[in-house]
């Protein structure tokens, strides 16, 4: 899927003068500028280019392997970007670690998951924010126990059982739990690296319901990587999609609809086939 | 050993209260049986305990005052060595090092007292400091360079055991500290009959709360289980990694200062000290810690130690042939796993608490 040099061709990004951004800078949150990252020989983003603003759900589309874990991974500091900058509430934005991008309020869930399927439930909601007895370093799972109930049942998802390992819960649980953990982390941005995947339709419209329902409070934007383009029109605001790492479409959902979407796909695809058999 | 099992465990453990509500709360026969089987360390408790009652009934000499002191030296120091291999192991990792961490100890300790004049204890402390160097750049190897922790501490087991026979140039010497009379250093370095195992009870205590009640302990669990999603939360991989190789170095070293001090001689055998490091990396296996990571217990790996105790001293009280030992050894442990892997798997089908 990854084309030798498209007829586009690589724009060399860095100080390229701020007119390929969208123009809407006041009210956002977040906005990513140029950026370009790759894997060896592979390009995974070419000149990627998205802002996101207060309160709003963008939806993520593209192929696999076009690059959308990637820069969820650049944006939580996970991964750093190879050229390109981002801002965030208009400030330079270059997190140093997972943890520094959290304590600048942006938290994410992976496709993995990252649970510990050997933890409780609990611990996994509060790892790296763990409760202690201050000042002796124990851990007070008592009080994890009593805010992870507290927690969970804000956010209506019900785990019968918190101190069981994550490792017995089924993938939609475990689902839950992983965005449960980010929804608790008080973060202003939050990154959802399709949520919906290795879960059945209740437990999805589950999830939609809940980001649904942070939108309302208003309070958090959220970046979510979806696959299914009913549930991107349903849920976000506006929907990006990432073709040969640049974004190929940025929409308010209502001006745009699945056949669209399903158009664009469709034609990169007899593209991509052409160039292969030329 | 029930009052170790019942610290690891992860609910509060019955405090047996007096009166009616002693009957309400305690649990029928087979709900203890239940109870104790899923802990982590339940199937080794009662294989341990069927091993004691065993030679009890068999040889008169088994169950007395003057066994227990026997029996000591053939547990204590591998609790200890197992304790800190446990944490390595829980990362998925092993640490073959310790072997030449135990030989390379004591030497040490000997040229820094005498060649340099170092005290006793300024010296026991540098060597621990200088061990745990050595841990670190263990950690360094497989956490930051990515070498499959067998292989990177196989190479500094050989490395530093070479460099044992170098320094002592493979003679023997009489230890700092360790020659009768014994002073208060030698009576609490090892020399002291308890010694040992008030050392390995101490540190059994410590490093069980470090592992259940502390972030580290949590962050070790999670390394095990989920390298790169602990890495994504946030979890300073690295860092714990190394953390836990120093660890490990550290607990080897002290054991070998130890034993130099109980037997009076710094002895430079990297065959003994081989085996003394597979027996530990055995006690931790056998007292419920996975090879593969994820799960390990410091208070199992002090019952696996004891385990391997009993069996060595029964056999011996029994008169068996001392060429047999390492064979029923074998076996014994084969037979232990066995019944540890079927106990888990009935743990993991019932027990609500992990």
């Amino acid at each position: 899927m990854v084309d030798p040099a498209g007829p586009k061709g690589a724009v060399p990004a860095a100080e390229a003068p701020d007119v390929v951004a969208p123009a809407s800078a006041p009210d956002d949150v977040l906005r990513v500028e140029h950026i370009a990252k790759r894997f060896g020989p592979v390009t995974a983003l070419r000149d990627v280019n998205l802002h996101l603003k207060k309160g709003e759900v963008l939806g993520l589309l593209g192929d696999n392997g076009a690059g959308k874990s990637t820069l969820i991974k650049i944006i939580s500091g996970f991964q750093k970007q190879d050229s390109g900058n981002m801002l965030l509430h208009g400030q330079p934005y270059a997190p140093k670690s997972v943890d520094d991008a959290r304590a600048k309020g942006i938290d994410t869930v992976y496709q993995d998951l990252a649970l510990i399927d050997e933890l409780s439930v609990f611990h996994n909601l509060f790892l790296r924010r763990e409760r202690v007895f201050k000042p002796l370093p124990l851990l007070n799972n008592r009080q994890m126990k009593r805010e992870a109930r507290t927690a969970l049942d804000e956010i209506g998802i019900n785990i019968p059982q918190i101190g069981v390992a994550v490792a017995r819960l089924s993938g939609g649980q475990r689902q839950a739990i992983a965005v449960a953990r980010t929804v608790n982390s008080d973060a202003g941005i939050i990154l959802l690296d399709e949520p919906l995947a290795a879960m059945g339709a209740k437990e999805g419209a589950q999830i939609l319901d809940l980001v649904a329902r942070l939108k309302a409070e208003g309070n958090v934007s959220i970046i979510m990587i979806l696959h299914n383009y009913v549930h991107v029109l349903q849920a976000c605001d506006r929907v990006s999609m990432i073709q040969d790492g640049v974004i190929a479409l940025d929409k308010p959902t209502a001006e745009t609809s699945v056949q669209e979407l399903t158009e664009i796909v469709v034609n990169e695809y007899r593209r991509a086939r052409l160039e292969s058999q030329a | 050993m029930a009052s170790v099992a019942g610290g690891s465990a992860a609910e509060t453990p019955p405090a047996a209260p007096a009166g009616p509500e002693r009957a309400l709360r305690v649990p029928s026969r087979r709900q203890l049986l239940e109870r104790v089987i899923s802990l982590r360390e339940g199937s080794i408790i009662v294989v341990t305990i069927v091993t004691a009652i065993y030679f009890s009934a068999n040889t008169s000499s088994f169950f007395t005052g003057a066994n227990f002191e026997t029996l000591l030296p053939y547990f204590a120091p591998f609790a200890i060595l197992a304790a800190g291999e446990v944490f390595v192991m829980i990362l998925g990792e092993i640490d073959l090092s310790i072997g030449a961490m135990y030989l390379f100890a004591p030497i040490l300790f000997y040229k820094l007292n005498t060649s340099i004049g170092l005290g006793l204890v300024p010296g026991v402390i540098v060597t621990l400091l200088l061990c745990m160097c050595v841990g670190a750049l263990n950690g360094f190897f497989v956490a930051v360079v990515g070498i499959n922790s067998f292989v990177a501490t196989l190479a500094m087991l050989f490395t530093f055991e070479g460099l044992a026979l170098i320094i002592s140039k493979g003679t023997p010497v009489a230890t700092p500290g360790g020659q009768p009379p014994l002073g208060t250093f030698g009576k609490v370095f090892g020399g002291g009959t308890y010694s040992e195992i008030i050392w390995a009870g101490a540190i059994v205590v410590i490093l069980q709360v470090v592992l259940t009640f502390t972030r580290w302990g949590l962050y070790t669990v999670a390394i095990g289980s989920n390298k790169l999603g602990a890495a994504e939360a946030g979890v300073q991989v690295k860092l714990v990694m190394i953390r836990n190789f120093m660890l490990c170095s550290l607990t080897a070293a002290l054991v070998g200062i130890f034993e130099a001090v109980r037997s009076a001689t710094v002895q430079p055998d990297p065959a003994g000290a081989n085996e003394i490091l597979f027996l530990a990396v055995a006690a931790g296996v056998i007292g419920g810690t996975l090879l593969t990571g994820g799960s390990g217990t410091v208070a199992g790996a002090l019952i696996g130690a004891l385990f391997l105790g009993i069996l060595k001293d029964g056999l011996i009280l029994q008169g068996v042939n001392a060429n047999y030992l390492l064979f029923y050894t074998g076996l014994a442990v084969i037979v232990a796993m066995s019944a540890n892997v079927y106990v888990g798997r009935a743990r993991r089908g019932h027990s609500g608490s992990g």
